[in-house]
This record gives structure tokens, sequence and C-alpha cells, in this order.
């Protein structure tokens, strides 16, 4: 299944949802009436115990009851769902720190967690997505999870034995699993079905809740007995619990199970290497603790982690995970049958990665040489294309090798100075500024000058020291640091958060025009940043909504116009691109000053469906293949276009 | 009849409670995951200053005790830092680090006043290096120290907010967490500097 494929699986896997949430909540209106109704008859006949008939009891109950009750139920399961699902519009955080999760700070020297933020970086570079946070969760046991309504909240997570156990290309395996889901619209689905899972099984809360209640109240009032309809309604209430767990694991074993093969599978295709993730389930079955998480709070979220969160229970009716054995053999079919037994403290292999000056040096365990960039790259240098729009297309959202690959050699070519000051929330500040400054003498100035004025002390200084490193970038390379510099940015706090972004906005229009590239880099940025620090999220349309003729067609020109050596070549490719959308229009010549229509346009594009953005990321490839030539600048604008429509478009392509 | 009803309004309140109850913890994260971003730059900041003085002491023999001073007070903010990394909500620990700091930036400031008889000293290549390291590290730690203080601030004013203020003691969250100021930020932000003319 690709990329668009699997987020309109997941879409419908929603409609599903919606469906089974419906039925549980129904037959959990049922029971309670049911109970209650039992409760009130042997109230009722309380004197006479030996009269006990049931069906009676029901009949018994007025009618206006049976409303008030199921009014009741829904009222609490929807208030329980709602309360989660606005905890959830956090995003991905909300859910690490529900686990206890520590984040990593993004420039930390301890050599396992320097090791798994690389791993992170890589693979989310080499599929073209925003790198996520990464939190540690104190368990000794070996387990991941992802968690985000898309790649740009998006978190990791990862057990404190995981990072312990499990080598480098275990862990790029593990990693592989989780991003695939993220990338899927998986980590989405899962947040909903935690939301629906939690007003599914408040009800037995409540029931805990109230024997806990009446049972110190009545000791409190030793020997009365008014206490006891409430106590058996608790009784009660516990027991529907137990049918809402039920339901509930039953919708999470039927959402969740047949993806986690998915995201096997895809971590394989990513490395190329079954042996990392073969390995990392192996050692699963091998180390005592398992994958088993010991926080309460992992009960409901069981379906977002990487293994199996409990043991197993109905010969595997309802868990959230195939069985590991099945795992195993369907990445590794000649697998013996045996676990391995994790060592207990394996050495870390040299320091190779204990700063983050050595992610410079070829990472172990990737099998090719690592040739760095030609520095300097002119922007308008062309490349050899021989990629397809279907071929462009075809790759986004996939998690391949070539790509990582790619990813690594990118990494491996920035220069040492910019590496680092992504990683750092102060010096990161520094490099955003930095990519956007002017090349002019003139305007550059009043630019420092502005910051001078209105960034925090210290700034300007860091910022000249990154400048020379800076200036020889590439479009690429640019791209790259934003995706990079995320989980350092989002250690701002919200008001260093608001001075950076003005400031930002600030450098961009200071010389009255906006190149495109610039706001390609402004428009990740804040795609990537915004929802972290809590701004209104973009509604999605509904799964029919095609592509605007009007929105499409600014786009394309947009692109034509950068493409273009000549205003001809320029209508060219603005053609190619609209025949591909099958759609006819007028190309626009003139560029856009102030950016407000590209930014109305991508704002409506983004909310297309699924299945029907192939064929605009095609167009959009098309247009910028149409003189057979793809310079780096319009690569690395095509890739970031491409993100800001949630297409996230590995960065191998070009160099294919 | 009131039995639903009274359930209904139970787990009204059950949500606000647990909505009030998680905020405070989430807010609580944030200032802590904030405080090992300080942590970060401290740290750096302390592994500077042995060097810094291991360079000082070959052209200044005569100034041991300022010297040692400034050992001193690195120690004690080392110990403070790791106190204070063990339990950012600790507000004692959090201020004996604002104070620490304090000492060792008035110690590093007395070192630099000390350095002005001494131009072989400032014309060495790695002193004008960690100088200029160290500075901008003060840099990182107040930028940091901001991000910090912003997040407590939020913690704190939420905290004493109505209605959490009612059950924040009850939940555990019974203390402001304390900003980390340091005692002397003047002093430290003219810390060993040198002036390339």
């Amino acid at each position: 299944m690709d990329f668009f494929g699997a987020q309109d699986d997941a879409r419908r896997k929603t409609w599903r949802l919606a469906l089974l949430f419906g039925a549980a909540v129904l037959s959990l209106v049922v029971l309670t009436n049911l109970l209650v109704a039992l409760v009130y008859g042997w109230a009722a006949n309380h004197t006479r115990p030996a009269a006990f008939d049931p069906v009676a009891m029901v009949a018994a109950l007025p009618a206006e009851y049976w409303a008030w009750i199921s009014l009741g139920v829904v009222g609490v399961v929807a208030m329980a769902s709602g309360y989660k699902y606005l905890m959830m519009r956090r995003g991905g955080r909300a859910v690490a720190e529900a686990l206890g999760g520590r984040l990593i700070p993004p420039s930390t020297t301890d050599f396992r967690e320097r090791r798994l933020l690389n791993v992170v970086e890589e693979m989310a570079i080499a599929s073209g997505m925003p790198v996520p946070p990464v939190y540690v969760v104190e368990e000794p046991s070996i387990n991941a999870f992802a968690a985000g309504h898309s790649p740009d909240d998006a978190v990791i997570g990862v057990n404190r034995g995981t990072l312990e156990h499990l080598n480098r290309d275990e862990l790029q395996g593990v990693i592989g699993h989780e991003l695939s889901h993220v990338l899927n619209g998986d980590s989405r689905l899962n947040l909903r079905l935690i939301a629906v899972l939690h007003g599914i099984l408040f009800i037995g809360v409540l029931g805990r809740g109230l024997l806990y209640g009446v049972g110190r109240g009545s000791r409190r009032r030793s020997g009365s007995s008014g206490g006891a309809p409430a106590l058996a309604l608790g009784l009660g209430l516990l027991v529907i619990g137990y049918a809402g767990t039920f339901f509930g694991n039953l919708i999470k074993a039927a959402v969740s199970r047949q993806r986690e093969y998915l995201a096997d599978a895809a971590a394989v295709q990513f490395t190329r290497n079954p042996a990392g993730i073969a390995g990392a389930l192996k050692k699963i079955g091998g180390l005592g603790s398992g994958s088993r998480m010991r926080t309460a709070a992992a009960g409901e979220m069981s379906h977002i982690f990487f293994g199996a969160a409990g043991r197993m229970t109905l010969g595997g009716l309802l868990a959230t995970h195939p069985p590991l054995e099945k795992r195993i053999r369907a990445v590794d079919p000649h697998w013996n049958g045996e676990f391995v037994v994790p060592a207990a403290t394996p050495e870390p292999a040299a320091a190779s990665e204990a700063a983050p000056e050595a992610a410079h040096a070829a990472p172990e365990g990737v099998a090719f040489a690592a040739a760095p960039l030609p520095s300097g790259t002119d922007g308008a240098s062309a490349l050899e294309v021989h990629a397809t729009p279907e071929a462009l297309a075809a790759t986004v959202g996939r998690l391949d090798d070539r790509g990582l690959a790619e990813a690594t050699r990118l990494i491996a070519g920035l220069p040492a100075a910019v590496h680092d000051a992504a990683h750092d929330p102060f010096s990161a500040r520094a490099l955003m500024y930095a990519l956007v400054l002017d090349d002019s003498e003139d305007s550059r100035k009043s630019q420092l000058e502005h910051l001078a004025r209105h960034a925090e002390a210290g700034l300007p200084e860091t910022l000249k020291r990154l400048l020379p490193a800076a200036a020889s970038l590439d479009e690429q390379q640019r791209l790259t640091l934003v995706e990079m510099a995320g989980p350092a940015l989002k250690q701002l706090s919200s008001r260093q958060y608001r001075t950076f972004m003005d400031n930002l906005a600030a450098l961009i229009t200071a010389d009255q025009r906006i190149e495109l590239m610039e706001w390609v880099l402004h428009r990740l940025l804040v795609k990537e940043l915004a929802p972290h620090f809590g701004a209104p999220k973009i509604r999605r349309g509904a799964s029919g909504h095609g592509p605007d003729p009007d929105c499409v067609r600014v786009l394309l020109s947009a692109l034509a116009r950068e493409g273009g050596r000549t205003p001809d070549e320029a209508e060219a490719a603005f053609r190619a691109g609209m025949a591909h959308m099958g759609l006819e229009g007028e190309f626009d010549p003139r560029p856009d000053p102030d950016f407000r229509r590209l930014n109305d346009a991508l704002r409506a594009l983004r909310k297309t469906a699924p299945l029907k953005k192939p064929r605009l990321i095609k167009a959009c490839a098309a247009a910028v293949t149409a003189d057979g030539r793809v310079s780096v600048r319009e690569g690395a604008l095509l890739q970031g276009i491409a993100a800001a429509l949630d297409c996230p478009l590995p960065p191998a392509i070009y160099r294919a | 009849m009131e039995t639903i009803i009274v359930l209904v309004v139970l787990a009204a309140l059950a949500f606000y409670l647990v909505a009030i109850y998680n905020r405070l913890v989430s807010l609580k994260n944030r200032f802590q995951n904030a405080f090992a971003q300080i942590e970060v730059q401290l740290k750096r900041r302390y592994d500077l200053i042995p060097n810094l003085v291991e360079t000082a002491k070959a052209y200044m023999s005569h100034e041991r005790e300022t010297l040692e001073a400034v050992i001193a007070a690195r120690n004690q903010a080392l110990a403070g830092l790791q106190a204070a990394a063990k339990d950012p909500g600790n507000a004692q620990a959090i201020r004996d680090l604002g104070s620490a700091e304090g000492s060792l930036g008035s110690a590093l400031g007395r070192l630099n006043v000390v350095m002005e008889a001494y131009p072989d000293l400032k014309a060495n290549q790695n002193m004008m290096q960690l100088s200029e390291e160290l500075t901008s590290t003060e840099n990182r730690v107040a930028f940091a120290r901001q991000a910090y203080n912003d997040q407590v601030t939020a913690y704190n004013s939420y905290r004493q907010s109505f209605p959490p203020v009612v059950f924040a003691g009850m939940f555990g969250h019974d203390q402001d967490a304390a900003l980390l100021e340091f005692d002397d930020s003047a002093e430290i932000r003219s810390a060993p500097k040198v002036t390339f003319s």
C-alpha cells in the first residue's frame, strides 16, 4: 500500500471506529438500564427477598427512568471522550507526558541518547518529515511509541530498556516502524482511539469510585444499610465497566493489529535490513520484562506501542499486537525460534556518537560511503533528471534505504557549525535567521540592525559566527536544517517563540521582496512549530474534496515562474503541470509580491483528499521537470511545497 | 432519578478535577524539561572554568587565592546544579543554585579585574578562545534561564489561579516553583572578556 492509500485507509478506519464506538455505547446503555432496573426492583421488594422476578423488575421500571438513564450514560461517555479528545488535541507530547516521558534535550551528550537522536534524525530526514522530539520513559522493558496528529506534532518515545539493550541496527528497525505509523496516519487514528476508549472505560472508573465512596461512608456510619443499593449500583457499574473494557479492547484489536505487520514491513523496506527489526523483536522475547509497561496510563494506550504493553488474554483475541513469533517470522522466515537474551549492559561502541559533532562520521551499520556534498553548490546548478512526475509522486511518504543513504549523506555534508547550531535552542534561532538573510550588503546590514535591537542578548554574535558556513548552503541543505531544528526550536518558551517568529517575519520582509524559497522555509517552520505553541489547527475537508482549480493555477504559476528561464519556458512548464491535472487555465506571469494568494491557495490545497493528492504532486513535479532540468533550488522547492501539502517527499529523488 | 443526576454531576466534577491535575502535571513537566536545557549549558560552563584557571595559573602564580576562590565557587555551583537537576521542583535547591551561581559570577568578576594586570595572559590565544566561549555560554545560560523562568511562571500562575488553587495542595502541588535568579547577574555578563582591538 502506498502513502496515499494508507492515509485513505486510516481515514476509512476512522469511520469504522465511529461505528464500533456507537455499538459499544449502545450496549453500555442497555446494560446499565438493565442493571438499574434490577437494583430498583430489588430495593422496592426489599422486604420480600424471596420474590425475585427479573422480568417483572425490568417491566416495573418507569419509562422516564429509561430515558434518563440512557441520557446519563451517553452524557457521561460523551463527556469522558470529549475531555480526552481535548487533551489529545495538544498532540503527541500530551501522550508522552501522560506516560511519564522525559524529553531528551537535542544537544544531549549521553552516548545512548545521542545515538537514538541521530537515528531518529536520519530517518525523519530520509522520509522528508520534520524531525520529531524524542522522549525517554523510565521503564526497563523494550518498547517504543509514536504519537501525533501529523508529522508536525509527532513525538517518538522509547523506554530506557530500548536504549540500553538494542544496537544501532535494531534501533533503526524500531524507529522505522514508528515513523511509518506517523506517515501512514496511524498515529492520528490512535489518538482518536484513546479518546474513544476513555469514554467507554469511564463507566467502570465511575463504578469503582462509587464503590470506594460508599464503602468508606458505610464504615463511618457503621450498621446503616442505606448504602446497599448504591453499593449494588457501584458493583454493577464496575461490571459494566469491565464489559466496556472488553468492547474497548475489541475495538483496539480490530483497528490496530493488522497495521503492526504493515509497520514492520515498512521498517524493513526503510533499512533493507530485516535483521534490525527482527533482532529487536527477538530481544523483546528474550528479555524478562519483555515489552511490558508498568505505568497505569499505558493501559488505555496499549495500541500505540511497538510491542504489546500488557499480557495476552483470551488467546490473543483482544491483543493489540500480533504474537511476537508471528511478527518475527513475517520479517525473518528462517528464524530458528530462539529468542535473544540481551546482554545486561552492552558497551557503547567507541565514542563515535558521544558528541553532536560525531554525527559527521558515517554511522556504523550503514553500508555506503558518505561522500560529502560539494560545498558551495550554486543553487542554479542543474541536476540530471531521470525521474518522471509519476515516479516522483510515487516516492511521497516512502521510507526506503535510498532515502536513508541520501539523508545520511546530506547530514554528513552539513558544515559542523550549522549542524551543531540546529541542535541547540539558542543557536537554532540564529541559524534560522541566517538562512533568510539577504545577499546584498545593504539590506543585510539593516537586517542585522533589526536583530541587534529585537533579539535576545548574544544572538547577533552567534549569528555572525554562523554566517560564513550558512552562506555556502544550498537550498536542499537549508530545507534539511529547517526539518532538523524542529526539536530544538520546540524548546523555546512561548514568549521566546513569539519573539523568534516576529523577528523572522521582519527579516524576510526587510528587503520588500520575498523570494519563493524564503517563503517556503517560513511556511514550513510555521507549519512545524505552530501546533506545538498552540495555534489553532487547520480543519480538514471532506474526503471527496478535490483540489480547487484556481488554487492549482496559482501554485503551478509560481513554480513555473521559478523554474523557467524565459517567459515562454515558464508558460510551457505551467501548461505541462496543468495538463497533468486535466485543467485549463491562464498562466499568471506576474510575481506574487506578498504571497497572500499563494498562502491562501496552499491552505486550501492542503485540505485535498489523500487519494486526490498524488495528481496534485504529479502536476507540481511536471511543472518543475518540464524543461528537462531540475536545479537544487527547484528540487528543494518541490519538496518544501509537497511538505506544506502534508506529502513528505524524500530528498533522494533528485539524485536518482 | 436523583442518582442519575448526582452521577452526571459527579462525573463532570471528576473531569474537572482530573483536568486540573493533568494541567498541573503537564506544566510541571514542562518547566522540568526546560531545566534540562539550563543544565546542559551550565555544565558546559563548569567544564570550561578549570581550563581557564589552568591557563591563567601559568601567568599569575601570585594570584593563587583568586584562582582558588574561582575553583571553590565552581565546585559549589556544580554541586548545586546536581542537587537542583535531581528535583527542579524543589524551590530551595533552585535558590541554592542561584546563589552559588552568583558567587561564581563574582569570583569570575574578581579574576577578570586581576587579569587586567597581565597583558600577556590576555593576549594568550588559548585564553582568548576560552573567554570567548565562556561569554557565549553565558548568553546561552541566560536564554535557557529565560525559557525556564517563563515555564515556571506559567506553572505558578496556574497553580495560584482559582479554582486550581483550592485543589493544588491536595494534588501534591503545594509549593510555587522557584524562579532561577542569579544573585549577581550584572557581574556575570561582564565575566572575563577580552577586547579585540
